[in-house]
């Protein structure tokens, strides 16, 4: 039997957002509810944090920003998963900030 | 010391026009003759190309003949800044080279940083263009208006550091008051993929830049900080400008780890997106290694550190740092990069901080680019393990993640010793002497150019730019703040059509930073903020649009150049293995041979150019006002 969360997992810059110093990794299990696809967890989850809510999203909340990275079990978005596809729970989702340099 | 030659300029004429952000003039050296002087540059040809690669690019197309190879005197060492070098905005001491390149044997552009820009600009020069060989080892000595070809015997064998420190003593200068680029024995030695290196820990390295300089006798240029006026048309608007820029890099989530940490965080970052090259690209699966110490901050707090900044930078970026234990011990070092992380870590097995950042360094001070010397490294490591290479053939045995194995190697490239003679030559020609399976393993690009020190095989747009481009490296690079010229904020980055739009839409913004005399790094802002900076620092009405169409007019005449040079489409390919499909991690599932061809396509149609031929349309040219560049390519 699958579980009924995901978990979210939060690295490096981002943890900023979320109460973090900019380093390491915040893990926060994700209550999974019936319906939830990955952008309506996402939605839940970034509305208690204000700071990743605006770096996560675009400034109309419609489509994700360009500078923070997300993974589904170690996939980018629009491989296996996108933003509307179903999560059964067990998923691992990574928010994973943009890397610029060489 | 006297001097092998001297010249002092002639008196100035006043400028017609006032040559605000400009030194207004560039310095020209021959080299076989010992001869210097200097050449005005109207305002129409600066705002044409501004300066960096735009500037170099138009050189290079006029000067160099397509029977002047990278090692024929002809051949012309550009060391080109830009309009923002020495203003206060931040990271404006930046130089790139431009030249014929000893690995693709095409155009080049490659950027470093520093005191460079700034210094040049102070003594009165927008650029140094270097023709000709000298008959002896000398280097180019610049003190405001005495520019003098000097002997450099004594510099001889040197490595870079150790050549800026004996320039340091002479001089009696230090710091932000004196800049040295110059090659180590890796140059001396014509190593193919040899750098120039410039105020401890800066390189500009891709493409052999190191061995035309080694080629032309020319160990070191040396740059006391002038003392020539240097104005902007609207200080007030420029330093508005330059304060929204830094507010941008401190602030915006995508370059704030840049503003603290510079590339650091690339390391874990990249490792979870199946982009750090571990091995050689023979797996993207990390094991034993507890990648928490590989986080920004534990880098850099692993280490007794100074900042280290370029020119009117206020980021945390570069710092110098103590080696602080091993056999090494004491000795400082430059922070590595990201790439110095990879090429001198992850590609080759070690995965050991303390001798990962001593190795960085020592290949800085050899003058070797540190990616290719990844790939050369990584391939000896793999096919000896595989048995494709023998210890008779190298020399010794070398085993993945060996340090002092591995400075050996450099040792023995650096002064073509051995083995080292074929592995100077870059990993493409060396595997390709050697043949047989052994080949099969070594990253590179048919044109013969480095790939950056990534896995792009999980990040294809790096891939098709490091193959489309005509700079010896990436063109496009990566995507910052696209949505302003129209592209998508995200694509699908295993999907090839998207990859390509994407790729082809942002070209220019690299070329256009470039051409500034800044850093790439802290010009991680919106181009329409650079555009703004240009505006005030010239006084010219310069917006995203020309921004836009300066990049794509200078990657057009970098395109013709490669092609005069033979360069064309049938080479814009990956290696056998730089192509192939991971056996493990987060890409394993995608083959980006599969799509290549379509890839390629969809390119060539975006950035306008003929997909048989490699030349940009006549539409194209005629678009980017580059109706002499048609003539040229289209003549019968």
């Amino acid at each position: 039997m699958r579980s009924s969360r995901a978990d979210i997992e939060v690295t490096t810059w981002v943890t900023k957002h979320v109460g973090g110093d900019g380093s390491g990794t915040r893990l926060f299990p994700e209550p999974i509810q019936r319906g939830d696809t990955v952008r309506t967890a996402l939605r839940r989850f970034t509305h208690r944090f204000p700071e990743l809510d605006s770096a996560l999203w675009s400034p109309d909340h419609s489509e994700l920003g360009s500078h923070i990275e997300v993974l589904v079990n170690d996939a980018v978005l629009g491989v296996a998963y996108d933003l509307d596809t179903p999560l059964v729970g067990g998923e691992r989702i990574t928010l994973l900030g943009q890397f610029m340099g060489g | 010391m006297s001097p092998t030659a001297t010249t002092t300029r002639a008196a100035a004429k006043p400028a017609a026009t006032p040559t605000f952000a400009y030194a207004g003039k560039l310095l020209r050296v021959n080299l076989s003759t010992g001869k210097t002087w200097t050449e005005a540059w109207s305002e129409n040809d600066r705002r044409e190309y501004l300066g960096g690669v735009g500037l170099g690019a138009k050189i290079l197309y006029d000067e160099v003949g397509p029977k002047a190879q990278w090692d024929h005197p002809d051949n012309r060492l550009i060391m080109a800044t830009g309009p923002l070098a020495g203003l206060p905005v931040w990271g404006t001491g930046g130089l790139t080279v431009i030249t014929r390149g000893a690995l693709t044997g095409g155009a080049t552009s490659t950027q470093a940083n520093g005191f460079f820009g700034a210094a040049l600009k102070y003594s009165g020069y927008d650029a140094i263009v270097i023709q000709g060989q000298a008959k002896k080892l000398s280097y180019l000595y610049i003190n405001d208006d005495v520019a003098e070809v000097r002997d450099a015997a004594h510099l001889a064998g040197k490595d870079t550091w150790e050549t800026q420190q004996a320039l340091e003593t002479e001089t009696g200068l230090a710091g932000h008051r004196l800049s040295v680029y110059s090659i180590g024995p890796a140059g001396e030695s014509l190593v193919r993929f040899a750098a120039i290196q410039g105020d401890y820990g800066h390189v500009a390295s891709k493409n052999g830049c190191g061995a035309v300089m080694g080629k032309k006798k020319l160990k070191a240029v040396c740059i006391v900080r002038g003392t020539k006026a240097l104005a902007a048309r609207d200080t007030r608007g420029l330093i508005q400008a330059a304060d929204d820029i830094a507010h941008d890099l401190k602030t915006d989530p995508s370059t704030s780890t840049l503003y603290n940490w510079g590339t650091l965080p690339g390391v874990v970052n990249l490792s979870k997106l199946g982009a750090l090259p571990i091995k050689n690209y023979t797996t993207n699966v990390i094991t034993g290694v507890d990648m928490t110490e590989w986080e920004a901050t534990k880098l850099r707090a692993g280490f007794d550190h100074r900042g280290h900044q370029c020119n009117a930078c206020g980021m945390h970026h570069c710092h110098i740092q103590v080696i602080p234990k091993g056999p090494h011990a004491g000795e400082r070092v430059d922070e590595p990069e990201y790439e110095g992380w990879s090429g001198a870590g992850w590609t080759i097995g070690l995965t050991d901080k303390v001798p990962v950042s001593w190795l960085n360094t020592r290949i800085d001070r050899a003058c070797v680019d540190v990616n290719e010397f990844g790939w050369v490294c990584g391939w000896v490591m793999e096919c000896m393990e595989k048995g494709y290479l023998t210890e008779k053939q190298v020399g010794f045995r070398l085993s993945w993640g060996d340090v002092e194995g591995a400075y050996k190697l450099l040792q023995m490239i650096s002064h073509r010793q051995g083995f080292g003679d074929l592995l100077a030559e870059g990993v493409k020609r060396a595997s390709e002497k050697v043949g047989g399976k052994a080949a099969e393993c070594a990253i590179y690009t048919m044109k013969g150019a480095s790939p950056r020190g990534h896995d792009h095989r999980g990040r294809w747009e790096e891939m098709l730019d490091t193959c489309t481009s005509s700079n010896g490296t990436m063109e496009s690079a990566n995507p910052t703040f696209q949505t302003e010229v129209g592209a998508p904020g995200r694509i699908n980055p295993f999907d090839g059509e998207q990859v390509a739009k994407l790729v082809g839409m942002i070209r220019g913004r690299r070329h256009f930073e470039d051409s500034l005399g800044g850093c790439s790094f802290t010009f991680r802002t919106k181009m329409a903020n650079l555009a703004r900076a240009l505006s005030a620092a010239t006084g010219w009405d310069y917006r995203l649009e020309d921004a836009v169409r300066f990049g794509n007019r200078t990657a057009a005449i970098l395109r013709a150049f490669n092609l005069r040079c033979g360069i064309g489409p049938d080479v814009e390919y990956p290696s056998v293995r730089y192509g192939s499909q991971p056996v493990d991690g987060p890409a394993k599932e995608h083959d980006v041979r599969k799509q290549w061809d379509h890839m390629l396509d969809v390119w060539y149609d975006t950035v306008g150019y003929d997909r048989k031929s490699g030349k940009p349309r006549k539409e194209t040219l005629r678009a980017l006002d580059l109706d002499w560049l048609a003539k040229d390519l289209y003549k019968k």
